[in-house]
């Protein structure tokens, strides 16, 4: 065991041992952040990130987070906690258990499937570390598990209340049976659930080292102390912060309205949300937990976003909402696409508090995951295939530069786009053109970054499309008298020349020849657009961003 | 008459010069180093410099290796050639749209990197391919010529190509290369496949633009550096220095110049291959820490890694640009002898990444530097002499050292000893954790490995890092700190060739295998040939990159025959299924699928024995006296200070002890013993059991 360098302030703990253990934490997570990335079956995990891992402390509380996409770092704990509260005294070594219930803490949808693995040292419970997944199909009424007209959750697909897979090192071959046979891709759910083991079996070997290395109770107090400096962090940033209180309304793209109160204050970050539609007949609705997560974010994002996130990062966040609204539905409320509804509560209070902190929020972006799912067979092999995809969108202009252009959501992180090479190999269609958009919207002294224009051509009969969209109606907002973004849809042009526009629909039937043009909104604008420096509008004009007209028309330039 | 070989690395501070004589009778005598100052951007002088200063008689030289930074600062400060991209139909703002990543995930306000070719310089030619290389559509080149029209008009000096599909079939860009050089003959293209066989269409146009922005630049520096070795009667072997580990002929790296971008690096990993391949190491977890950072790589059956998913300019805070050529793969962090030790708003300790440069330097230099560095912690230990202080060339500013290291642990309520101490950890654990991802991380046992040290500060905390990870012995180098040269020097030429084609791993597709391995072969081959590189001096390794089908990582299998036949195939399976458990702990009763064909050539050059040193005459030469030394964990003691200069053949003594060299200082811990090698390399057994 190391020998400890004497502080005089803390005579028990030696500052250099707990800071290199906790950073042996983040590097714990990682690793379990890599294995997954690297094993996994699904592009959705590997490309897309839709994942995320973290270590937790004896009692839950989440110590270290790995995660490609910021959504991700809050999304475990409350599946952890559950496990707890279930199995309270009838935890052991080797064990393994699942959740991915929304309502009772598997806080996002049914194909985000939780694996928690309770960690012992010494004959002691010193840790918890999870993984949870995009699952590519978890059953339900169609392919991809994704519902938007989803009435209730059994519509949904296969329910994994807080369940024991793995009892004391023996797999429950009765239950992993289960799990598959109710896939439509069962070598890939198992593909991927053997990923998801071998990522917190990895993340084990690891915790157990080091408290090997450094003892039970140093980890302990390291781990403790580690959720303490994540409070420390966010007070401090806190006390940086505009105190007052902001508000925010939208009109969703059924015409609903929604609001949003922030009020921040020396001690605390609240979040209310109630006064929100009630819950939806439809799968466009959000557990509280999920809702929460969107808080998380936007404090995080003004507050220190650069340094690591933990349990006690959080904890000067409190959020209220309406039980039974849209923000916080009750079971068995269908949830497939809480993304979206997540993303608004996100865009909403984004908007609140942009107009008081530019020099940390930008205006509107495209704000939808635009959760595209495509299948057919393969024409070269006719297997079934299935692309689970977001798309790429249009950032707002900030106070002192464009938007960026094609950029995944806020909600996102390190997802990686899938390159139109891979695309073709793997899921057998064509893709036409992907290029940035220059259709009208976010004008401004800077303007907004530009959406995609994404072809999709079917080469194959007895292909299908699910998607849902918001902000297909309602554009990006901007700020200062820069304009609005443009919108998110799809445009399904048939072999036969029909054309017809979504925001959303559920297993439409394509066949060979059949486009799936997608198109994502550019964010808004910031800045009255006669005020943008005229050699940028010859610039915007040159790249092709701009038409002469345009030009004459919204910046009184002459190009 | 007698010969010279000679190498030179042109690093951000220095250039080194390294070389030899060989004797009529082919016998090699003793390695010289010599150091200049870099002289960017004119980087040719600071290589004529340090020949002037070695007094090498160009005429007398039969080998010259180079290594340069010219194409990675050309990179980097945004000095290359004005470029445009021509791309398939639809797809001109691949380059822009990138892959749509955002690695500083918290913040709303993120940067996205700008494209190095802007939007009204990328423009599109109608033509279609299809991933198994059939053409859908075909190609259009009535547009091209007023494309090329627009570029002449706004000043366009480099044209990038990149389009669809063209790993698997580059009959279009053959075809728009060959009239954009009828068009416009002085224009220079690159074209992506020329570059790379792999998909990805982002990171191919992104190799490509990049290429081209650079080339001019390269070949520019080339040709000079070339004329001025002439001038001076050189006409001996001219070789480039590769980020894949190998050398090159300049007329190959005038051809691609992208290839030369991670050449110092890769010149440090390829020495300790060569080095183990001298003294019987085949398994070899390279460390190199210089000022600012600290590299490792592994070498396992002492084949360097290479990788083909290399980046520019990625951190944290942003996506930076791919560049798909084959680099040795390395991890890097930023730790080096100059990082910085500092304790933020909520007491907690750091060291690094900034670093304290050249100027002012660690706080022992005495150019007014505050801040204490690793480097400073090493003197306040007394694992640096302070009175031997970069070879005895500064006096080392004790009182600064100490008044910093106090100052530092006020904040932590430390003594500044253990402040030092402190400092030393971190930065160990720092390097601990780079040296996992590369070993540990991938399912490699760090028993199994021998550690090689090199770059200024390898020698003073590897023996320290091999000890925590499990390493029984760590090998500094003769020369530790020009080492990057000395790889050169004992480097071959090496190509590497690869090819996407995704396909089904069963015994039906054994031949067209095997087929395609001879078609990259003979390809080789024809370029060597080309060369007047005779075949006897070739030879190639061969890999397929494997998969689960479903999965997007691949495994990289070595095949040891290329003529595969059923049989042949199955045990290239075998042995993917045994290295994909070693790396991932489980695996599938699942079908395989290749990606990616590989082929390594190399052409083998003729290097002289190495000459031994003399055989140690008695510890007692070398002994420059005594010191007492903290060595943290292990206590402070007394510890016998050795001049390695003096040090012969079989020495062997026990720590704790400490080595000097004008270069470095190696330090050795109590319980470990050391011995000198016939080449002057020193072993450190560092008391780990090694594995049965």
């Amino acid at each position: 065991m190391a020998t400890a360098i004497q502080s005089a302030n803390d005579p028990m703990h030696d500052p250099i041992t707990i800071e290199i253990i906790q950073s042996s934490l983040a590097a714990i997570t990682d690793e379990m952040f890599a294995t997954m990335r690297k094993t996994a079956m699904s592009s959705i995990i590997y490309e897309v990130l839709d994942f995320g891992v973290g270590m937790f402390d004896a009692e839950g509380n989440l110590a270290s987070s790995g995660a490609g996409i910021p959504a991700f770092v809050g999304m475990l704990e409350p599946g952890v906690k559950a496990i707890l509260r279930k199995f309270d005294g009838d935890v052991h070594e080797g064990d393994i258990f699942m959740t991915n219930m929304p309502h009772f803490g598997g806080v996002s949808h049914l194909n985000d499937v939780v694996l928690i693995l309770p960690v012992y040292a010494d004959g002691k419970l010193i840790a918890w570390l999870a993984n949870k997944a995009h699952w590519p199909d978890v059953g339900g009424a169609f392919p991809g598990s994704i519902n938007p007209e989803a009435l209730d959750i059994y519509q949904e697909g296969l329910q994994l209340p807080e369940v024991r897979i793995i009892d004391k090192g023996q797999i429950n071959q009765a239950l992993l049976d289960v799990i598959t046979t109710n896939s439509r891709v069962p070598d890939t759910t198992l593909g991927d659930f053997w990923a998801g083991i071998a990522s917190t079996r990895a993340g084990e070997k690891r915790v157990k080292a080091i408290v090997a290395k450094y003892g039970f109770d140093t980890v302990r107090f390291a781990i403790e102390d580690y959720l303490d400096l994540g409070e420390a962090r966010s007070r401090r940033a806190l006390q940086e912060l505009p105190f007052g209180t902001y508000n925010s309304t939208e009109v969703m793209d059924d015409g609903q309205k929604l609001q949003a109160t922030i009020t921040i204050s020396e001690d605390e970050f609240l979040v209310d949300l109630r006064g929100n539609p009630a819950q939806n007949a439809s799968a466009m609705n959000c557990s509280f937990d999920a809702t929460f997560v969107d808080a998380q974010m936007i404090f995080k994002a003004i507050a220190s976003p650069q340094t690591f996130a933990n349990a006690g990062t959080f904890r000067p966040v409190r959020m209220l909402t309406d039980k039974g609204s849209m923000f916080d539905a009750e079971y068995p409320a269908a949830m497939s696409t809480y993304y979206e509804v997540s993303m608004l509560a996100f865009d909403l209070l984004w908007k609140a508090l942009a107009p008081a902190l530019k020099d940390k929020l930008p205006a509107g972006h495209y704000s939808s995951i635009c959760g595209t799912f495509i299948g057919g067979p393969h024409p070269d092999t006719g297997v079934a295939q299935s692309i689970v995809e977001p798309q790429l969108g249009g950032w707002g202009a900030c106070s002192d530069r464009d938007g960026l252009n094609a950029l995944y959501t806020g909600y996102h992180g390190e997802t990686y786009n899938c390159p139109v090479e891979v695309t073709e190999q793997r899921n057998g269609l064509m893709v036409d053109r992907l290029a940035l958009t220059t259709k009208p919207g976010g004008e401004g002294e800077f303007i907004g970054g530009k959406g995609i224009e994404l072809d999709y051509r079917v080469i194959e009969d007895n292909w299908w499309l699910t998607m849902a969209y918001v902000r297909s109606e309602v554009g990006p907002w901007g700020l200062d008298d820069g304009r609005q973004g443009s919108t998110n849809y799809v445009v399904v042009r048939k072999a036969d020349g029909e054309e017809t526009r979504y925001s959303s629909c559920t297993a439409i039937e394509l066949n060979k020849g059949d486009v799936i043009s997608v198109l994502t909104a550019s964010g808004g604008g910031y800045g009255d657009p006669k005020d943008r420096p005229k050699n940028q509008v010859l610039n915007d004009v040159k790249n092709g961003y701009l038409t002469a007209e345009g030009a004459r028309e919204i910046y009184a330039v002459e190009a | 008459m007698t010969k010279i070989r000679l190498a030179t690395d042109v690093g951000g501070t220095f250039t080194d010069l390294v070389y030899y004589e060989v004797n009529e009778d082919g016998i090699g005598g003793h390695i010289t180093a010599e150091k200049s100052h870099t002289t960017p951007p004119a980087f040719e002088k600071g290589v004529l410099n340090a020949l002037e200063k070695g007094q090498i008689n160009l005429d007398q030289t039969s080998f010259f290796a180079h290594g340069t930074t010219v194409v990675i600062n050309a990179l980097t400060e945004r000095k290359g050639v004005k470029t445009a991209l021509i791309t398939t139909e639809g797809f001109r703002d691949i380059l822009e749209i990138a892959r749509g990543n955002r690695p500083d995930f918290f913040n709303l306000r993120y940067s996205k990197p700008e494209p190095f070719v802007p939007r009204y310089l990328r423009r599109e030619v109608p033509g279609r391919m299809t991933y198994k290389g059939e053409e859908v559509t075909p190609l259009d080149l009535s547009g091209l010529a007023a494309i090329l029209d627009d570029y002449r008009q706004d000043g366009v000096k480099a044209i990038g190509l990149c389009l669809l599909h063209s790993y698997a079939n580059p009959a279009h860009e053959n075809a728009v290369v060959e009239e954009i050089n009828r068009l416009w003959p002085e224009v220079e293209v690159v074209a992506s496949h020329a570059i790379s066989r792999e998909w990805r269409e982002y990171e191919r146009s992104n190799t490509a633009a990049l290429c081209a922005y650079v080339q001019p630049i390269a070949r520019d520096y080339l040709n000079r550096l070339e004329e001025s070795l002439s001038e001076d009667d050189f006409s001996g072997s001219f070789y480039v220095m590769q980020s894949n580990g190998g050398i090159d002929t300049v007329a190959a790296a005038k051809a691609t110049p992208i290839t030369m971008v991670e050449s110092g690096p890769a010149s440090g990993v390829l020495g300790a291959a060569a080095l183990g391949d001298l003294i019987g190491e085949h398994n070899i977890i390279a460390l190199d820490i210089g000022g600012t950072t600290a590299k490792c790589s592994l070498i396992e059956d002492g084949r360097v890694d290479v990788t083909s998913q290399y980046m520019i300019e990625k951190n944290q805070l942003s996506a930076g640009y791919p560049i798909m050529t084959p680099v040795v793969d390395i991890v890097e962090i930023g730790n080096g002898g100059g990082s910085i030790a500092w304790v933020d708003d909520d007491r907690k300790m750091h060291v690094g990444p900034e670093s304290a440069g050249a100027m002012p330097g660690p706080v022992a230099y005495g150019q007014g530097g505050t801040e204490p560095t690793t480097t400073d912690a090493n003197l306040m230990l007394s694992r640096i002499n302070p009175d031997y202080f970069v070879g005895g060339e500064i006096e080392a500013d004790m009182d600064g050292v100490k008044t910093a290291f106090a100052n530092l642990g006020t904040a932590l309520d430390l003594t500044a000893q253990d402040a030092a101490r402190g400092v030393l950890r971190i930065a160990n654990n720092n390097m601990i954790n780079a040296l996992k991802l590369v070993s540990i991380n991938r399912g490699h046992d760090p028993r199994d490995f021998t550690m090689v040290a090199f770059g200024g500060g390898g020698a003073m905390h590897a023996a320290a890092l091999a000890k925590e990870m499990g390493v029984p012995k760590v090998v500094i180098p003769a020369g530790s700190a020009v080492f990057s040269a000395w790889g050169m020097l004992m480097s071959d030429l090496r190509r590497d060739y690869a090819r996407t084609q995704p396909m089904a791993v069963v015994p039906e597709n054994a031949a067209v295998i095997a087929q395609t391995f001879a078609e990259m072969e003979a390809e080789a081959v024809t370029a060597y040939r080309n060369e007047a590189i005779a075949d006897e001096r070739m030879r190639f390794e061969f890999y397929l990159d494997l998969r689960y089908d479903g999965q997007e990582h691949s495994v990289r299998i070595a095949v040891p025959d290329r003529n595969l036949d059923g049989a042949g195939l199955e045990a290239v399976l075998a042995d993917f299924q045994d290295a994909y458990e070693q790396e991932y702990t489980y695996r599938l009763d699942a079908g395989a699928n290749l990606v990616s064909f590989r082929v390594v050539a190399f052409a083998q050059i003729d290097r002289p024995e190495l000459p031994k040193i003399a055989q140690d005459t008695g510890l007692q030469n070398s002994l420059k006296g005594t010191r007492q030394v903290d060595f943290d964990e292990d206590g402070v003691h007394i510890a016998n200070i050795y001049d390695r200069a003096t040090l012969g053949a079989g020495a062997h003594f026990n720590g704790p002890a400490i080595i000097e060299e004008s270069g470095t200082t190696s330090v050795v811990f109590p319980g470990q013993s050391v011995s000198v090698d016939d080449y002057g390399n020193i072993h450190i057994m560092t008391k780990v059991e090694e594995r049965a």
